[in-house]
């Protein structure tokens, strides 16, 4: 009896050493960091990796195109250009130059959600970034000419990627047509007139309200020494005055009671597409997790089910994606197809609503599941190659979730994610009152050949 | 291509302050919009020292088959990535039929002697790893990459060995692929970028086949399962390629892996590059592709440059750099924070085993096309004609060499560094004298590249945008071809 007893303490202890062995594998590695938050409410998170000689510092600001009121849409990324027109004591223009000149990258970008600003520098130049951060949130020198100058560099750069491009137009208005908040509804980029009437005192009041130490995270990644980039940050932003909570607005969506749908003729499209979007919870609940697994299987990769059958076997779409959108409100989850020529969008819409229907009738398998998870644990490692990647990721996860764990964590929430809740949630959200489509047509059916 | 679509929607999704691509009516304009000149106040605390690196080297050998090896050790994470460069390409296809090079490597997943299509990708998608193949227009050189975690190191090896020697480009599959690959080149034709793209290439380089940019619907209609098993055949042979790995792998376990894998990849005989000659630079002129709906004009300008391997080249990368090397550069001070004209412009050099193009490159709203024009030209006259101040000329190359340090935090960026020494036979401490290359560069030296790589004589301007609106303002720089969306020349 007792030796039966040793041996199963023994046998059970050896399966729970697999098990534990088995679990360790399907992780992350672990990134270590520290997180404070200064007098003014700056909060500070630092993260030490000595394997390159560089840094990555991040700044978001907990503000995006969910703030904007009707009649300034596109503000948020408007401003996000100001922030590089110069401060008390950094020229108009000099943040890039200098950034540039000492072997660096930069850039800011603008969501619904979050504006974030970043640098990667070798790590000598760790006071640079800190002064070009510090100076533009304390001190932003806004003028006319610059506004100007601005406005016309955010409508070339809206025409660039919407209003010269084929499906441009198409992208903004699914948001328009799936939301009745107008804190999602609007584009992040603007419309034309709106970004016309923005105003200089506007520019100051957004950055009074909104770019304040205790309305950002700052984020370093890379080869430093914590403590000392701490008194390093402490410096250059401890005396920035805080400023009161800025409003936060109401990201409800209301009740849907039936599906939507437009169709748009696209005089620069030569052939249609199909674009849909389901209204889902926010990100980083159950429910998104489980949405973002279903994405996965239906697109991730050449072996995932829209590919193998809408673009192998049936031979009805050239292309198709699906994306699972994790913002701090009310999300989307959009499936995108290029049907083939010759083939109508009702055919390939009908398709899609088929694999659907297949999943929440017959759910997911385990060896699908296996394979997501397979696809995101690599995905996350890979993309942790970069201190710059990794520090936007931390400075988003603690803007929106208010959790810069998120970084070693996400792939755990993921993993938790069983095959039951994946047809779950396609059976509770995939469904018309959620839905919207909009399917862009070509305006005109231009003759295909090229010749040369 | 399937995946452009995708980028575009993900682009939609955040706005940033500017991006890197490779790719009017002025007066009144200007007069509305005040002077917002660039300051530059140098109160920002600069380290002067620039950060010395060395780039680590990847240890070498050749397998008994003729096959090149380079493993970079590399252990900050537990991935691997493998690249496979066949030293030839697009630049090998046959006249009729343009994208043979890309559709052998496109075709490669399609099916082998031991895997279906389906079962490719089954097996990469697994084990979450990334498995592909391309051999770009304008390049000799066909791509297979394989990636992933390192515990998945053995079968991500294996499946890249099946695909690169034993594919069977099966009829049905190469069917599928035909209708996609129809499909995808109507698709390019909405692209303004494209079209600016396919115009310049064919007016700089005429017969000579760096001139394509993409199959034309008879090569896709008309290439067969013999045409792809005659350029694999050929051309996909171990002594014609080099195998690189970069990761958390060493040397010693690694070798042993590939040998295992590709130890019985048979070599023979590969014929050198026919390239024919390169056509004389034709005389400076503007073409016009008529958009009619375009809300921008895409502007490409350049001209045939160099080979990668050309002692002007770290000249000119220095001279480019200056000119429109970044955010930091000339052409987007100008074009952009300046007159507001644009959302990016920037300058670029291609260079290959044939002399490459140099081009500027910008998108600007239509009514601004003379103001970009004249704004260009006016940057090439000044960077050919006036001497670069000392200080610009210093922060360039300080640029160039501290950016050094940020290219050792990606393995498979080193690893490509040193592909490119080993491809293009350049010499084996390249990268580490390349700083003091850079460090030579006077002032002198950049005015003389410039008068030599940025040839106002022979400059081919290429604009894709609304043509009612744009066509007489084009005429002021240079006698115009116009030609329409479809390729075909109308005037």
């Amino acid at each position: 009896m007792k030796r039966y007893r040793a041996g199963t303490l023994l046998l059970a202890s050896v399966l729970l050493l697999a098990q534990a062995l088995a679990a360790a594998e399907l992780r992350v590695p672990h990134l270590n960091f520290t997180d404070q938050r200064l007098g003014n409410g700056l909060r500070v998170i630092i993260a030490p990796d000595h394997t390159a000689p560089v840094f990555a510092i991040s700044v978001t600001y907990n503000v995006g195109s969910h703030s904007e009121r009707p009649g300034r849409t596109g503000f948020a990324h408007l401003f996000e250009h100001m922030m590089f027109q110069g401060s008390k004591n950094v020229g108009k223009g000099e943040h890039m130059i200098l950034i540039e000149n000492n072997g660096g990258d930069m850039n800011g970008t603008t969501n619904e959600d979050r504006t974030n600003y970043f640098e990667m520098l070798p790590k000598n130049q760790l006071d640079l970034a800190l002064f070009l951060e510090s100076d533009r949130m304390r001190s932003l020198a806004v003028n006319l000419a610059n506004l100007n100058n601005q406005r016309n560099a955010v409508q070339e750069e809206r025409r660039l990627g919407i209003d010269n491009q084929p499906y441009g137009k198409a992208y903004l208005e699914i948001d328009n047509l799936a939301y009745d908040n107008f804190a999602y509804k609007h584009s992040v980029i603007g419309s034309m007139a709106d970004l016309n009437a923005a105003t200089v005192s506007d520019v100051q009041d957004f950055f009074r309200i909104y770019y304040a130490p205790n309305n950002a995270v700052l984020t370093l990644v890379g080869d430093l020494d914590p403590a000392e980039a701490l008194e390093s940050v402490k410096k250059y932003f401890g005396d920035i005055p805080s400023q009161p909570a800025p409003p936060r607005p109401d990201l409800t969506e209301p009740e849907h009671y039936g599906q939507r749908r437009e169709t748009m003729m696209d005089p620069l499209a030569r052939l249609p597409m199909v674009l849909m979007a389901f209204h889902t919870p926010p990100g980083n609940t159950a429910d998104n997790y489980a949405l973002q697994v279903l994405a996965s299987i239906l697109s991730t990769g050449e072996s995932s089910r829209l590919y193998q059958h809408l673009v192998k076997e049936k031979q009805l779409a050239t292309s198709v994606e699906v994306q699972a959108d994790a913002r701090t409100g009310d999300s989307l989850f959009y499936l995108l197809a290029m049907p083939r020529p010759g083939v109508k969008p009702e055919e390939v819409e009908q398709a899609i609503e088929d694999e659907i229907a297949a999943i929440k009738k017959d759910g997911v398998t385990d060896a699908e599941m296996e394979k997501a998870r397979a696809q995101f644990r690599r995905q996350q490692i890979q993309e942790r190659q970069s201190d710059l990647f990794t520090a936007i990721r931390i400075g988003e996860y603690a803007v929106k979730f208010n959790d810069p764990d998120l970084i070693n964590t996400i792939f755990d929430k993921f993993n938790a994610v069983t095959a039951a809740q994946v047809k779950e949630v396609a059976e509770k959200y995939l469904i018309p009152p959620q839905q919207a489509v909009v399917i862009d047509l070509p305006a005109q059916q231009e003759t295909t050949a090229a010749s040369r | 291509m399937k995946r452009k679509f995708f980028a575009l929607f993900i682009v939609m999704l955040a706005f940033g302050t500017c991006s890197v691509t490779l790719l009017a009516q002025g007066p009144e304009e200007s007069k509305s919009v005040p002077l917002s000149q660039v300051v530059r106040l140098n109160r920002a605390p600069v380290n002067k020292e620039i950060l010395r690196v060395k780039l680590p080297r990847p240890r070498e050998v050749k397998l008994d088959n003729g096959l090149d090896i380079l493993v970079l050790e590399r252990h900050k994470l537990p991935t691997v990535a493998f690249m496979l460069w066949i030293k030839t390409g697009a630049l090998e296809d046959p006249r009729e039929l343009p994208g043979l090079a890309g559709f052998t490597a496109d075709m490669l997943r399609e099916g082998t002697t031991h895997r279906s299509s389906a079962q490719i990708a089954k097996d990469v998608d697994d084990i979450g790893a990334s498995l592909s193949a391309s051999a770009g227009f304008g390049s000799n050189r066909s791509n297979v990459t394989a990636s992933g975690l390192v515990e998945n190191t053995d079968r991500i090896l294996e499946l890249m060995s099946d695909v690169v020697l034993n594919p069977t480009f099966p009829d049905d599959e190469l069917a599928k692929f035909k209708k996609r690959e129809l499909a995808d080149l109507q698709q390019m034709r909405s692209d303004p970028s494209f079209l600016a793209r396919e115009r310049f290439y064919s007016v700089l380089y005429g017969d000579f086949p760096a001139s394509e940019v993409a199959p034309t619907p008879e090569s896709v209609n008309n290439v067969t399962r013999a045409d792809l098993d005659r350029f694999h055949g050929e051309y996909y042979a171990p002594n014609n390629a080099i195998l690189g790995v970069a990761g958390d792998v060493d040397y010693d376990s690694i070798v042993p892996l590939i040998k295992k894998y590709f130890g019985g990849w048979k070599n023979h005989p590969v014929s050198d590059p026919t390239l024919p000659p390169l056509p004389k630079p034709a005389a400076a002129k503007v073409v016009l592709v008529d958009r009619p709906d375009s809300v921008q004009t895409n502007i490409l300008a350049g001209n045939q440059a160099l080979r990668r391997n050309d002692p002007d080249y770290v000249p000119l990368v220095v001279t480019n750099h200056i000119l429109g090397g970044g955010p930091a550069a000339r052409l987007f001070l100008d074009l952009r924070e300046e007159k507001g004209y644009t959302y990016g412009a920037y300058s670029s050099m291609m260079p290959d085993v044939y002399p490459g193009p140099w081009f500027a490159s910008t998108e600007v709203r239509t009514k601004v096309t003379d103001g970009s024009m004249q704004a260009l030209m006016d940057e090439f006259r000044k960077i050919r004609d006036e001497d670069v101040p000392e200080k610009e000329l210093d922060e360039s190359r300080r640029a160039i060499v501290s950016s050094f340090a940020l290219s050792l935090e990606s393995p498979t960026t080193l690893l490509r560094s040193w592909l490119t020494v080993d491809y293009y036979k350049l010499p084996q401490d390249y990268w580490d004298q390349y700083p003091e290359e850079v460090a030579k560069v006077t002032p002198q030296l950049v005015k003389e590249t410039a008068q030599k790589y940025i040839d106002l004589d022979h400059l081919q301007v290429v604009c894709v945008g609304s043509g009612k609106d744009i066509k007489d303002v084009l005429k002021k720089y240079g006698p115009i071809e116009v030609y329409d969306t479809n390729g075909k020349r109308i005037e």
